[in-house]
């Protein structure tokens, strides 16, 4: 990899989009960038379940005719890459299951289809925690690492897509969040990473975690990115009913740069309390600190029913994912990852009266939630409580219910809110720990506001060059004598 | 509240025909019992607030 083009690697999807226009840069070579990239790098970090390159080099020839006819797409020749949770036509998805390994869909998710018709060019399928539920234990395509630590976990479920953002093997990524699925890899891999309004965004062709909580939306490595890509996947869909009417707003046109007299309300149960670890406290403080020196109102508010989201949110989320792998679950319990299969049948177990309270929690909650939006623009606290956590923790066998709440509930806090009041929240990169890991800013907004999110993210982002720092990681394949990392006592199984 | 034992919850297992290896009862019974202290508090909670409907409504949906 030359520093040329390591460089033109890590621009943006909107910089990159506009060399094309202007014929400063071919769809081939980025397309052969990528894949160079990837080949390099992706043998430890695992960030790819399945790559296209026939595919992508003829979608590239493609767009160079259609660049030469004039052809106005605004992501033209854009190498871009989607969570193995979206159907793809004629490529397999397999939701990082073994389950669905030989799954091949004939028809593209509408996310998709809506973005190779912006121009954008798939370059494959990214690793995923088992359908998307979190805690998986042994990858069947390998163990996605952090690019900033190889020895720690780059969070989930879209954990591909946080990997291959922040490494550069795309421009940008789609993920789905359910709980934290785009919001925690973004932080943890030190990438933008925005949850939409929920009903915002399609999700016809997309496998569901939990149908009341799913959605889909763009890690990338810019704010404006971000909003560039929810502008093209938003909006209603005839083939998905519980998607929204309203006019898509142009979002990027929302990126001013003025913040002034918007509040911001300082979750006081996240920040201060919630288990949030002192240099990520003091990283989002500092960020709280910023934008009121941008003009914006900042103000301490407490929502005291929080400490309850994760545990109300993994009650409602894994009742509903059940219900869709219950079938598998009696016939083929040994295909499934054993962390899924515990967790699955853990929640196929729980009495239907504390299902149901878990609902009315979830009504209450997004209620405080909201009514904390009705006075404030934007809640900010940090995304996750502390940075990415080693591997082998997360391996750790759950030995007591102490564990189990801890692991489970506990550390799901900080993004289930948003979750489970339907708001629309965004990630973005606001510090490093002393151990050189990224840490997360996030902010909540009002459904449908999500051009008021991606304006404040951007000024904080334009105020400070987090989103400037770029992982190294190590050339080579698991097995090379070349690795130097701390990494060897985690391989792969 | 005591804490279910395995025993109890292989017989729950049973009822949806569910087949679990040792390790999966020991630490499903330590996932479940989890969630059950963590959800009867919930139980306490006002019971005349906003209507539990699954997801949010959008009143431009209407429209």
């Amino acid at each position: 990899m030359s520093r040329a083009g390591d460089e033109l690697a890590f621009l943006s999807a909107t910089d990159l989009a506009a060399l094309v226009r202007r014929k400063e840069v071919s769809p081939v070579e980025l397309v052969d960038l990528y894949l160079e990239r990837i080949d390099q790098l992706d043998g430890r970090l695992r960030a790819f379940i399945t790559v296209c390159p026939t595919e992508a080099r003829e979608a590239a020839r493609r767009a160079e005719r259609a660049l030469a006819a004039g052809d106005p797409a605004p992501l033209l020749g854009v190498p871009f890459a989607v969570k193995d949770q979206f159907d793809t036509k004629g490529i397999r998805t397999t939701l990082g299951s073994r389950i669905l390994e030989a799954f091949v869909p004939d028809a593209d998710a509408t996310v998709v289809a809506r973005l190779t018709a912006a121009g954008a060019i798939l370059l494959g399928k990214l690793n995923l925690s088992e359908f998307a539920l979190g805690g998986t234990v042994h990858f069947p395509s390998g163990q996605p690492r952090n690019p900033w630590n190889l020895a720690h976990h780059p969070g989930g479920s879209s954990g591909g897509s946080g990997v291959a953002t922040a490494a550069a093997l795309a421009a940008f990524t789609l993920g789905e969040d359910t709980g934290g699925s785009i919001r925690i890899p973004a932080a943890w891999c030190g990438t933008v990473g925005l949850r939409p309004t929920w009903g915002l965004v399609s999700r016809h062709g997309t496998f569901p975690a939990s149908w009341s909580m799913d959605t889909a939306g763009p890690l990338a490595r810019t704010v404006a990115d971000a909003g560039l890509v929810l502008k093209l996947i938003a909006g209603q869909d005839p083939r998905e009913p519980l998607t929204t009417r309203r006019p898509v707003p142009d979002y990027p046109a929302a990126l001013t740069g003025d913040i002034r007299g918007l509040r911001v309300g300082v979750v006081r149960e996240l920040t201060e309390g919630g288990g949030t670890e002192p240099e990520v406290r003091a990283a989002v403080l500092a960020a709280a600190t910023l934008l009121g020196t941008l003009g914006a109102l900042i103000e301490d508010v407490s929502l005291p029913l929080l400490p309850l989201a994760g545990a109300t949110f993994m009650a409602v989320c894994d009742s509903e994912a059940t219900t869709r792998q219950l079938g598998w679950l009696k016939t083929r319990p040994g295909d499934y990852d054993q962390g899924t299969r515990r967790r699955l049948l853990t929640a196929s177990l729980l009495p239907t009266a504390l299902y149901h309270q878990a609902n009315r929690a979830r009504a209450l909650i997004r209620q405080q939630v909201l009514d904390a939006l009705a006075t404030h623009d934007l809640l900010l606290c940090p995304t996750m409580h502390a940075p990415a956590s080693r591997i082998e923790r997360e391996q750790d066998a759950v030995t007591s219910k102490d564990v189990a709440a801890r692991r489970f509930f506990g550390h799901r806090s900080h993004t289930t809110p948003a979750s489970l009041a339907g708001a629309p929240a965004i990630s973005v990169p606001c510090g490093f720990s002393t151990t050189g890991l990224p840490i997360g800013l996030q902010l909540v907004g009002r459904p449908y506001d999500e051009a008021r999110v991606l304006q404040v993210a951007h000024a904080y982002e334009q105020a400070t060059d987090w989103h400037r720092h770029r992982p190294n990681p190590p050339v080579g394949s698991w097995g090379s004598s070349d690795s130097g990392c701390q990494l060897l006592a985690v391989r792969d199984p | 509240m005591e804490d279910l034992q395995e025993s109890e919850v292989q017989a729950m297992g049973a009822t949806l025909r569910l087949t679990m290896t040792r390790e999966d009862l020991a630490e499903v019974t330590h996932r479940l019992n989890a969630f059950i202290e963590a959800l009867l508090p919930l139980i306490e909670l006002a019971a005349d607030g906003p209507e539990p409907v699954p997801a949010p409504v959008d009143p431009d949906r209407a429209s």
